[in-house]
């Protein structure tokens, strides 16, 4: 069979690794209206930070909580560039991203970090009693569930408004009191926390941390969120979260098939790359929700 | 000490440059609580710079600004903002479109304050939300749910004046709300305006291009030109005042014609 079980089941493991990414995306690009590429940068900081830590004999749990601290911190920094020193949000996320390239390389030591034979949480997760076939797809489901509850939840609070309204009108934000510079701060800071985690995941479930691997993360994460808006929509806030994550998978599952037709791993930026493209120039695609700060 | 006061404040934009202008010089004034002030003037006399400086857009050059009781001269807008409601000319301004119009007002209804992890919308705000759209006579009260960006904008310029006043200020600032919107409409904010400030006793300042407006409504009417305020009327004075006298008394202060291109000059 062209399309088999096998096929999904390792599609939609992935998705929901990445989903985790796209959700840090929409933070960032839709929640905030910021588009940070910082993306690229914090999602192999969170793989190195998780691959070292295994590889140095520690919990691969503690590799993945300490990721998103790295995360996090690589998004303040983005956000300090923007908001204290004037720096415009795409050149201050370029800024972190490249100064983030040697960063990595210093954490990991060398380009590639190896994992074989060395504990992940997948095997802990096996261990405990879930059939080994289904341990990624049982974190990854647990793991996208309660960030979405989490992020659904954030978003109904006080703060999640101002947040929200932060990415929406600036003006009006700061006429109610709210400082405007503190909410870009936190929404880089927890965008790029659930980046890096991804990337922790990530690297734990492929076996190896690598220095490229963050390549084209910001525009996957794009077409994650894209696609999971056109076939879900956005009407309410709970469903554009669902939305992303599903948009995650159904992109995993797409990028399966084109290289189940035979094209290469390295041709797939490229097809994302066009894919983005496609989404933001085709009408019908954008709908009701226009991506502002995308397009000129 | 009188509520709002304003002391010796300059400021210009594009110091050291060809364009420099000074958009306030040396600029005094000073409003006694449940003042309700309307400012006139031609174009660029400083009108919006005015409420920017009270708002704090910008740190002015010079001079400083108490507003009950407190020095604001050093405080960013957003600090500011727990004393003072704005409303903009631009209807898009003062609200978040893509937000819901019970979120809009949640957001109000924390002006000021600390925003923390609690539920920004429970049964009680709604409730109270709705008594206070009610108020207003739009049928807002019945769509807590839609979504800003759905509203005319004569809707989302009265939304945004109950989201100014929801939490109630020290001062409330406008500045030309009824300009962007049709005669009308205008019409209608314009007394929904008057019935809140008058029934709250607001301390206003009030932006408008129509002369008519400024002297029915308020207490008092400042004009001014070029930085400066050139008249201040309040009490007798300005009951007789007509549209004619203002245009007069500008062309003798000033030495030039009053033009406002959204000026109304008809009676």
């Amino acid at each position: 069979m062209f399309i088999n079980l096998n096929l999904l089941l390792g599609a939609t493991e992935l998705g929901l690794i990445y989903a985790i990414m796209a959700l840090g995306v929409y933070l960032t690009f839709r929640t905030l209206d910021f588009p940070d590429l910082t993306v690229d940068g914090s999602f192999t900081l969170g793989a190195a930070v998780s691959a070292v830590l295994i590889a140095g004999g520690h919990s691969p749990w503690l590799g993945l909580l300490l990721a998103p601290v790295a995360g996090i911190l690589a998004g303040l920094a983005t956000g300090v560039l923007h908001t204290r020193f004037k720096i415009t949000p795409l050149l201050a996320g370029i800024l972190t991203m490249t100064a983030l390239y040697s960063v990595n390389l210093r954490v990991m030591g060398k380009a590639n970090v190896p994992l074989l034979g060395l504990p992940s949480i997948y095997d802990t997760l096996a261990r405990s009693g879930i059939p080994e076939k289904y341990a990624v797809l049982a974190f990854g489901v647990g793991c996208v569930v309660l960030l979405v509850f989490l992020l659904y939840w954030l978003f109904q609070t006080e703060l999640g408004l101002a947040l929200r309204a932060t990415g929406d009108n600036e003006t009006m934000i700061k006429s109610l009191g709210i400082n405007g510079n503190s909410m870009k701060l936190l929404g880089l800071g927890l965008g790029n926390g659930l980046v890096a985690l991804s990337g922790a995941a990530i690297a734990q479930f492929q076996g190896f941390a690598d220095m490229s691997m963050g390549i084209g993360m910001i525009i996957a994460g794009l077409a994650s969120v894209i696609i999971g808006e056109v076939l879900l929509g956005s009407r309410s806030l709970l469903r554009v979260l669902i939305a992303v994550v599903g948009g995650s998978v159904v992109y995993r599952v797409i990028i399966a098939i084109v290289l189940r037709l035979g094209f290469q791993a390295t041709d797939m930026k490229l097809f994302t790359a066009a894919l983005v493209v496609l989404a933001l120039t085709v009408p019908q695609f954008r709908g009701k929700q226009e991506y502002d700060s995308l397009r000129r | 000490m009188a509520e709002l006061v304003i002391k010796e404040v300059t400021k210009a934009f594009n110091k050291g440059t060809i364009n420099e202008k000074t958009a306030l010089d040396d600029l005094s004034l000073t409003l006694e609580k449940g003042d309700f002030v309307t400012v006139i003037g031609s174009n660029g006399a400083g009108k919006s710079s005015l409420l920017n400086a009270i708002a704090g857009l910008w740190p002015v050059d010079k001079g400083r600004i108490w507003l009950a009781g407190q020095d604001l001269t050093g405080l960013p807008d957003y600090q500011r903002a727990a004393l003072i409601g704005r409303v903009f000319q631009d209807p898009m301004l003062g609200t978040a479109a893509s937000m819901t119009i019970e979120e809009n007002l949640a957001l109000a209804a924390k002006r000021g304050m600390r925003r923390g992890l609690k539920k920004a919308l429970t049964y009680q705000r709604r409730k109270q939300m709705k008594e206070e759209l009610a108020k207003l006579g739009l049928g807002l009260e019945n769509r807590l749910i839609t979504p800003v960006g759905l509203l005319s904008g004569g809707q989302r310029q009265a939304l945004t004046l109950l989201m100014a006043i929801y939490q109630e200020p020290q001062l409330l600032l406008l500045d030309e709300h009824t300009a962007a919107l049709d005669p009308k409409t205008g019409e209608v904010v314009l007394k929904l305006t008057k019935n809140i400030v008058e029934s709250l006793k607001l301390t206003t300042i009030m932006v408008t291009h129509n002369i008519k407006d400024a002297l029915k409504i308020g207490n008092r009417t400042i004009m001014m030109h070029e930085g400066r305020i050139v008249l201040d009327i309040s009490g007798p004075q300005r009951e007789q005042m007509t549209t004619e006298d203002i245009l007069r008394l500008f062309a003798e202060t000033s030495g030039s014609q009053f033009s406002n291109d959204r000026m109304l000059l008809v009676q």
